[in-house]
């Protein structure tokens, strides 16, 4: 046992009684080197003192969660600066995560946030700061809402104009430097530039502003890096621009040194190479923004003030005021401030901007209204229900924000792989200038030999220079900066597409599998269907032959007619309380029919009704009723095994004892299940339809919408065990259902979608949210995560593809065939166009557009949020 | 000031080992010019720095973190 021990003091969730203080004390008792235990069920809490030599924080943890009680964590979001590529990732998670009390950490290149979780009490927000300074980078907690917005805005726009300036200083100097290096080759041109700017001299007293200037920045970082353990890709330029100035100012002054003399005075080198990777960080910030330019426009929905009516005044107030139950007035035009129901007046509402609902929504009194939506037409009186961080604007930022924060696994390959790079790279470029300095120099070198894309001849330069300069452009042409990008920033652009449709995703992981679904399991009551039994069929009888109205709108021809039928069924049916009379009553309703009361009323337990209407005994129910009451149905009883026999449920009605007629219900498909099935088999997965009816109605819906697989009969516990043998023939699995009912499910599956939750998205289970109740955005959701993984697929095939054909070019594997060599600066231009590429790469998911949202009318209206959001919600900006 | 003291403490552990190392690969490569083919002086010790700073560079983030590691855990 060590001399040092740890007291710890943990939140614990889930303690309820004494039993659960000596169960978890003695899941404690078993962690080695764990002693002074005491869990407090007062204030729930365990306090220990543990070993860390024997044991670590993760054990504890552990040892509590194995026996059903958790320890409670928190997030906490800090804002990182300084961060510019994926190896930085890893040098900030690392440093985090090394942190006691930290439970995970994952940082986001694109948005410049780490997202903590921790144990409170153990860890402070101060001692996160503190590590992420020690790795080098600055960090400071992130502020929510508008400041946050205002404050990141800012901070992008001082480094747009940083780099802009250090653009305009190295661009301008360094185009001078090329003229002067180049002076012998301007031909006609030689009589304009003054011949002492080719002086060797001069173009070196030129160059050194550059480098300690605008290229100080990748001397300062690399070293604050270095000092804490840390190796980013600052080092790397800083290593190649540091080398190539050093030699050039060594050759300058001391031309007989030996390192190649005036022959070899790289200072255009370093100029250029200073130039071009500030280039690329300055395209690279006026880029990146615009990949999280979603949440920014969802946040610029929010208005800043509401017209509140107090004391029957109205007077305008700032809207983050506003109090639960204030009645606000809203005029046509403006922006409705929070959630609300609607008290007084009436109006359209477009909703567009939230829910991706193409149509103004209507809104009368005791409808609900979503603040940062847009009123319309006419004006209303509203009482607030739900302000602040409640409303449903401010959780579906939280969601946006927390999916973008999140991390797909494909990119937690890419940063562990950019990570360790680096240093790789260094080796190699050790090896590079060793080979050469030994074998390649004296095997290949030949003094004819040039740049590519350079008239400029390496001529007389010694063993020692060439073999420098290989190595420095291998450090150049390796840095990793596009890999960190490319898969961040698809993830942004993505989950903003897909939120502009109203489809929200919790998570880039979500997005990652929802890519690769094989199986789509939906869950058939309130989800493939409305949820509710309605009137499909009236069959009536008259003197023997019938007459059937599935559509509810034939003429009358019959002295009993259908509507007729349903009129008398509806009458008796008027106080049941029943499903299926209050379907029947709505049926009678919908048609316009006129419903008087019945003259009686009885009703009979598990069989049906018996009514007196219009001075006739009016009997509906089972058709064991009918039996019981000697009501023969012989001549309709073919016709009802027919109706059941596709899934529904048959009444029976007798007019005084006589047979009359069949009310069918069933429960209908929503209006657009059919079409998102269809959708679905065209982009090859198998649908599946789980539900805990019996198989006969299970599969006549089934053949309605076309599905071809039923899974009948199921419990609802038993849905995620179904799920789990999907998953179980290997495929990936998604689960469309209610978000509430089916949590169980929904949780099991690769991607659990809750469909139709309205704007209240906090309470949802699932990884995915569907705002709408149309069956359509589960197409949407899987069309924007293909979308997105093959974005990210093309942009790490980009960031790759430049380093893995670079490497080998810039370490003069070809120079032995066609004595050419990568100079530094182009070397830096091609990293500079890699991470560029990369970003607007990434951009082109603005245009796109899933398939079953590209009948819709574009929006119009400048200046409208809807037009707003749908310019810039998806991969970038306006 | 007890968090500066660490720092401070765990800076001069890491150079007391990536300081040997680098030099060390440094000489390493001035033995093999010396051994290796007749190469001027001045490319000798350029290669010298080069291959010690280069070497500096990758031990110098190594070693530190793995020390840092080392004081936190004791």
């Amino acid at each position: 046992m060590s001399a040092v021990t740890r007291s710890l003091s943990l939140p614990i969730q889930g303690m309820t009684c004494a039993s659960c203080v000596a169960h978890v004390e003695g899941a404690l008792k078993e962690v080695p080197g764990a002693s002074k235990i005491v869990v407090n069920l007062g204030n729930n809490k365990a306090t220990l003192t543990y070993d860390p030599a024997q044991a670590t924080l993760a054990d504890v943890i552990r040892a509590v969660d194995e026996v059903g009680y958790a320890v409670a964590k928190a997030e906490l979001t800090l804002q990182v600066n300084g961060m510019t590529c994926a190896s930085c990732v890893a040098h900030v998670e690392g440093a985090l995560t090394e942190l006691d009390g930290v439970t995970g950490a994952v940082v986001n290149l694109g948005l410049g946030t780490a997202r903590v979780t921790y144990v409170p009490g153990v860890v402070s927000a101060s001692a996160m700061r503190r590590a992420v300074r020690d790795a080098g980078y600055e960090a400071q907690e992130r502020d929510e809402g508008a400041d946050a917005l205002d404050r990141e805005r800012q901070a992008r726009e001082d480094e747009i104009k940083r780099q802009g300036r250090n653009l305009l200083i190295a661009g301008t100097i360094g185009l001078i430097v090329m003229t002067g290096t180049f002076y012998d080759m301007l031909g006609p041109f030689k009589a304009v530039v003054p011949v002492w700017l080719s002086y060797k001299w001069v173009i070196g007293l030129l160059t050194t502003p550059i480098v300690f200037g605008p290229g100080r920045q990748f001397f300062t970082n690399s070293w604050r890096g270095l000092k804490h353990g840390v190796a980013d890709m600052n080092l790397l330029y800083a290593t190649g621009i540091g080398a190539a100035y050093g030699i050039a100012v060594i050759n300058t002054l001391f031309p007989k040194a030996g390192f190649g003399g005036e022959g070899a005075t790289f200072f255009e080198s370093a100029a250029l190479l200073a130039t071009f990777i500030i280039l690329g960080r300055w395209l690279e910030a006026l880029t990146r923004g615009r990949t999280s330019e979603a949440i920014r426009k969802l946040m610029k929905l929010q208005p800043k003030v509401a017209r509140v009516i107090r004391a029957g005044q109205e007077e305008e107030i700032p809207a983050d005021e506003l109090e639960i139950g204030d009645l606000i007035m809203v005029r046509p035009g403006e922006s409705i401030p929070v959630d609300g129901v609607v008290r007084e007046g009436y109006s359209a509402v477009d909703e567009a901007m939230l829910t991706g609902e193409s149509l103004p929504v209507e809104k009368k009194t005791g409808d609900a209204v979503i603040g940062g939506t847009l009123n319309k037409t006419g004006a209303f009186k509203f009482a607030a229900t739900r302000v602040g961080k409640d409303t449903a604007l401010a959780q579906i930022i939280h969601l946006v924000e927390n999916a973008q924060a999140s991390k797909a696994p494909i990119q937690k390959l890419a940063d562990w792989v950019a990570g360790h790079f680096i240093l790789g790279v260094h080796m190699l470029a050790v090896a590079v200038f060793v080979f050469w300095f030994f074998a390649g120099y004296p095997a290949f070198f030949n003094p004819n030999s040039s740049f590519i894309l350079s008239p400029y001849k390496l001529g007389a330069i010694g063993v020692f220079g060439f073999s420098l300069l290989l190595s420095v452009t291998v450090l150049v042409i390796s840095c990793p900066c596009a890999v960190g990008l490319a898969t961040p920033s698809a993830m942004m652009a993505g989950t903003g597409k897909a939120a502009e449709y109203g489809v929200l995703f919790k998570g880039a992981e979500a997005i990652e599998n929802a890519s690769h679904l094989k199986t789509i399991v939906f869950d058939k009551t309130g989800t493939l269907t409305k949820g509710e039994p309605s009137v499909t069929d009236l069959v009536a009888l008259d003197e023997g032959r019938t007459t059937s109205d599935a559509g509810l709108d034939e003429p009358l021809s019959f002295v009993i007619s259908p509507s007729s039928l349903l009129r008398l069924a509806a009458i008796t049916e008027k106080n049941s309380e029943h499903p299926l009379g209050e379907a029947i009553v709505r049926a009678a309703q919908a048609k316009g029919l006129i419903l008087a009361d019945a003259e009686s009323f009885n009703s009979i337990p598990g069989h049906g009704v018996a009514a007196r209407v219009d001075g006739r005994a009016v009997l509906l129910g089972t058709r064991k009723l009918m039996r019981e009451q000697n009501v023969d149905f012989a001549p309709l009883l073919s016709r009802a095994e027919g109706l059941e026999a596709d899934g529904k449920t048959v009444m029976f009605v007798a007019v005084d004892g006589q047979p009359t007629g069949l009310i069918a219900v069933a429960d209908t498909l929503k209006e657009h299940s059919a079409e998102a099935i269809g959708h679905l088999h065209r982009l090859g997965l198998e649908v599946v339809m789980i539900t805990g009816d019996n198989r006969r109605t299970a599969e006549a819906i089934a053949r309605q919408v076309g599905i071809d697989r039923v899974l009948a009969e199921v419990l609802p516990q038993d849905k995620a065990e179904e799920v789990k043998k999907l998953q179980g023939l290997g495929r990936k699995v998604a689960m469309v259902g209610d978000g509430v009912n089916d949590a169980p499910a929904l949780a099991q599956s690769d991607v659990g979608m809750a469909i139709g939750s309205g704007t209240d998205v906090a309470k949802e289970t699932g990884h995915v949210i569907l705002i709408k109740d149309d069956l359509r955005d589960v197409v949407v959701a899987l069309e924007v995560a293909r979308a997105t993984m093959n974005k990210v697929k093309q942009n790490l095939f980009w960031a790759f593809v430049y380093n893995t054909l670079g490497i080998p070019l810039a370490a003069g594997l070809l120079y032995p065939f066609v004595a050419l060599i990568i100079s530094p600066e182009l070397a830096g231009l091609l990293m500079a166009v890699s991470s560029v590429t990369v970003t607007l790469n990434t951009l082109l998911l603005k245009g796109f557009k899933p398939s079953v949202r590209r009948e819709d009318q574009p929006r119009r209206g400048a200046g409208e949020p809807s037009a707003q959001l749908a310019a810039a919600s998806s991969a970038g900006g306006d | 000031m007890e968090h500066d003291d660490m720092e401070r403490d765990i800076a001069r552990r890491s150079a007391l080992i990536y300081l040997p190392i680098a030099t060390g690969a440094g000489l390493l490569f001035l033995l093999a010019a010396s051994v290796f083919g007749n190469y001027p002086l001045v490319a000798k010790i350029g290669g010298t720095v080069w291959v010690g700073l280069l070497s500096l560079i990758v031990s110098m983030p190594l070693v530190t973190a793995r020390v840092k590691k080392q004081i936190g855990r004791s």
